[in-house]
């Protein structure tokens, strides 16, 4: 029982923290990884920016590197005489100085007068397109930017640099379809400067990076902008170029740590960026791991969006983040919860103590201890009912003190009654005898005609003696026979009217009212009706003698509550009288016999012991209510079941 | 009229001589059951007054032996000491009537005169 109050405890308590850091732990949980995520997303932009800044800053540097050689007097007076072997030097020196992939003089659109590379002057001056010289030579400035080279154009470079161009695609299932196995074409970062002498364009310096499978710009942003962040083993941030949809120059790694070139970008980012020309930055799948990624298009020379940068952060490291503040909610919530189960279990042990004992003490009472040990008083509710309960067992000691009192009283009573009962009986066998004698004689005499008066009054006291012992012996033999009643059922009502009815002479005479209340719905009783009637009759005459002219005797009946045997219904008659009443100190004398307080010779008293004689034996009991001054009533209970001898 | 009075009491045998005598009855008293069934025998009263609690055999019994030996004599039952129960095994032995003691003179006459008009007129 007490084990159930304190699991409900534990279990509400459980349930409160259970639930607050369920709730903390979700909402939290959510808004933190929101932040965390819009943190990482405006981080993500800002290196997209840095990473354009160097993708820049290197077409800058290649576009610084021919601008200079252009100046240089001896570039410019060798290109005037076409000197070949002049210029390729002194390219083959620049390109060393500015990382070139390749760089050349063109002189006239397609024409190309010499190059780095294994064939530096070619045989035949018309050679494959080269984009770049073609719109410096058409526009008369210098050009700068992202530019497409067919295959063709690397190959007459150098075979070396086609090759390095070269692709294949590998499977990406969420890339946009596409037909062909392998990328010939490269994407190079680039710049062609004309070299003009007064009006006349001597020719035009180009030369570029190829960007298919280097690595340098996209490492330049990983350890620039994420200064070699490595998380797990694993650089956390990554870059990425593509050409078209391709990545060509990334440090991200495919599974088996290899970088990730020849994989494709998803449709969806391809659609966004490259058809649409939108920035996007969002938390992407890449390759094998989620990122944190931002993709924007490169626009080759001519504002054709011909591929993208990408930049994106492991987004692994963030989720660490927001795991390692859930992990602490949980522990916080785990520890919360463990502190509800102590705080239970400690409250319920606080709060049950006092009712584990108020229980024991119960239990006690139950087992008739009626002075159990409650414990000391708590100050709360439970206090109250402590206090209640205490005043619980001192009625209970009060009532148990009474009945006991009462079956007390009751048992001398009839131990009382049953000695007398005996006495008399032998007394009044003894008396008779004689007793016939006196009375026979005495009015054999009084017969006599010859006597004087004296002597016929001395005669007639004589008689008159002896009939008072003659009603005081039939009176204790009344009282002493413990006759068998013949019970019958009896209407109450019926049989207190007949015995009113008996008295209403006497009454009239007194002149004193009688009255009768008769109860509704009484329950026929079984009863020795003579018997009972004379028990009746002898309360009445009583009250009648204890009324004076112009008073009243009230008989009522009814039905009420027992006072000794809770929940038993029992039947009630009351004579009530308003006459001289009884004095508190010959209460409990009333029913012993020869107990009056009528004047010498006339009662017995014995009329309330026998009356009282006989409703005991009907089971019932008498008990007097009285005031001096303004009269008694006599109570007669009779049980409704359970009637006994 | 020839009355006999049972009674192991001497006071009570000499108050029913007193009143019946003065009364004109004849009187035979007997102290006990069984002297009383041999003066039955001689005497033939023609009623029996009888005590129901004496010494050695008691009023039942020698009410039960009249009744079976001469069911016509009327017998009145005294007591000093009688329940309703007494009263009713003394009917049902044989008893006609039932006085209590103690009685006065006029108490007993008159129980003697209804039994006495009882039997003298049986179809009652």
């Amino acid at each position: 029982m007490f084990y159930s109050t304190r699991s409900k405890l534990i279990a509400s308590f459980l349930g409160v923290s259970f639930l607050v850091g369920a709730v903390s732990l979700l909402i939290g949980g959510q808004l933190l990884y929101k932040a965390v995520l819009s943190e990482a997303t405006k981080r993500v932009r800002l290196d997209l920016n840095a990473a354009r800044e160097i993708y820049l800053a290197r077409i800058n540097s290649v576009k610084v590197s021919l601008n200079i050689t252009t100046l240089g007097f001896g570039f410019r007076s060798a290109l005037r005489k076409y000197d070949d072997l002049e210029l390729v030097t002194r390219l083959r020196r620049m390109a060393q100085h500015a990382e070139l992939d390749f760089a050349g003089i063109v002189t006239g659109e397609d024409e190309t007068l010499c190059r780095i590379g294994p064939n530096p002057v070619p045989n035949e001056r018309h050679q494959t397109a080269n984009p770049i010289a073609n719109l410096a030579f058409e526009q008369g400035i210098p050009i700068s930017g992202t530019v497409v080279l067919s295959n063709e154009f690397l190959s007459a470079e150098s075979p070396e640099l086609a090759n390095q161009a070269k692709i294949q695609l590998l499977p990406s299932p969420k890339a946009a379809p596409r037909a062909e196995k392998e990328e010939p074409s490269g994407m190079a970062l680039a710049a062609a400067i004309p070299v003009f002498e007064g009006d006349d364009l001597l020719g035009i310096l180009y030369g570029g990076i190829l960007l298919n499978r280097s690595q340098k710009i996209v490492d330049k942003v990983r350890d620039a902008v994420f200064q070699q962040e490595v998380y797990k083993g694993r650089s956390i941030g990554t870059a990425t170029i593509f050409f078209n949809d391709l990545r060509i120059s990334t440090n991200v790694s495919t599974l088996d740590g290899k970088r990730a070139i020849g994989t494709r970008v998803s449709k969806e980012v391809k659609d966004h960026v490259l058809e649409k020309g939108v920035t996007w930055t969002e938390r992407a799948f890449v390759v094998n791991d989620w990122y944190i990624t931002a993709y924007e298009p490169i626009e080759d020379i001519f504002g054709k969006r011909v591929g993208m940068l990408y930049v994106g952060i492991l987004e692994a490291q963030y989720i660490d983040i927001v795991k390692k503040v859930l992990t602490v909610f949980v522990l916080i919530t785990v520890a919360g919860m463990a502190l509800a189960i102590g705080l239970g279990y400690i409250l319920a042990d606080k709060i049950m103590s006092p009712v584990h004992r108020l229980i024991k003490a119960s239990q006690q009472v139950s087992e008739g201890n009626l002075s159990p040990e409650v414990g000391p008083l708590s100050k709360d509710e439970i206090g109250v009912l402590q206090n209640t309960f205490k005043d619980m067992i001192v009625s209970l000691q009060e009532r148990d003190r009474r009945s006991r009192a009462e079956s007390e009283d009751r048992l001398l009573q009839s131990e009382k009654q049953a000695s007398i009962g005996r006495l008399a009986a032998g007394v009044a066998h003894e008396i008779n005898n004689p007793l016939t004698g006196v009375l026979t004689f005495t009015h054999m005499l009084l017969r006599r005609k010859d006597i004087g008066d004296d002597i016929r009054s001395d005669l007639q006291t004589i008689a008159k003696a002896t009939e008072r012992v003659r009603r005081i012996v039939k009176g204790l033999l009344d009282f002493s026979r413990q006759t068998k009643l013949d019970r019958e059922p009896t209407e109450i009502n019926r049989l207190v009217r007949s015995t009113i009815s008996l008295m209403e002479n006497q009454a009239l005479l007194k002149g004193v009212g009688i009255e009768f209340n008769p109860g509704k719905n009484l329950p026929m009783l079984t009863l020795d009706r003579s018997q009972f009637q004379s028990a009746l009759l002898n309360l009445i005459i009583n009250a009648l003698d204890a009324t004076e002219t112009g008073g009243n005797v009230i008989v009522s009946t009814g039905i009420t509550l027992s006072a000794s045997d809770a929940g038993q219904k029992v039947v009630e008659i009351a004579i009530a009288d308003t006459g001289c009443g009884i004095p508190p100190e010959d209460l409990d004398k009333l029913f012993d016999p020869f107990f009056s307080t009528k004047g010498i010779g006339q009662g017995t008293g014995l009329g309330l012991a026998v009356s009282f004689g006989i409703v005991q034996r009907h089971g019932g009991t008498i008990w007097v209510q009285s005031e001096v001054g303004s009269g008694s009533t006599f109570t007669i209970r009779l049980p409704l079941e359970g009637q006994r001898e | 009229m020839k009355i006999m009075v049972v009674d192991d009491e001497g006071i009570v045998l000499d108050s029913c001589r007193r009143v019946l005598e003065a009364d004109g009855f004849q009187v035979l008293l007997v102290t006990s059951a069984d002297k009383a069934l041999a003066a039955i025998q001689d005497q033939e009263p023609a009623l029996l007054l009888v005590d129901i609690k004496m010494p050695e055999r008691d009023g039942m019994y020698l009410m039960r032996e009249v009744k079976e030996k001469w069911p016509d004599i009327p017998i009145i039952v005294m007591s000093g000491y009688h329940t309703a129960e007494t009263v009713k095994e003394a009917v049902k032995m044989g008893a006609t009537t039932f006085i209590a003691k103690p009685f006065t003179p006029d108490e007993l006459l008159e129980t003697l005169r209804q039994v006495i008009q009882k039997k003298e007129s049986p179809g009652n």
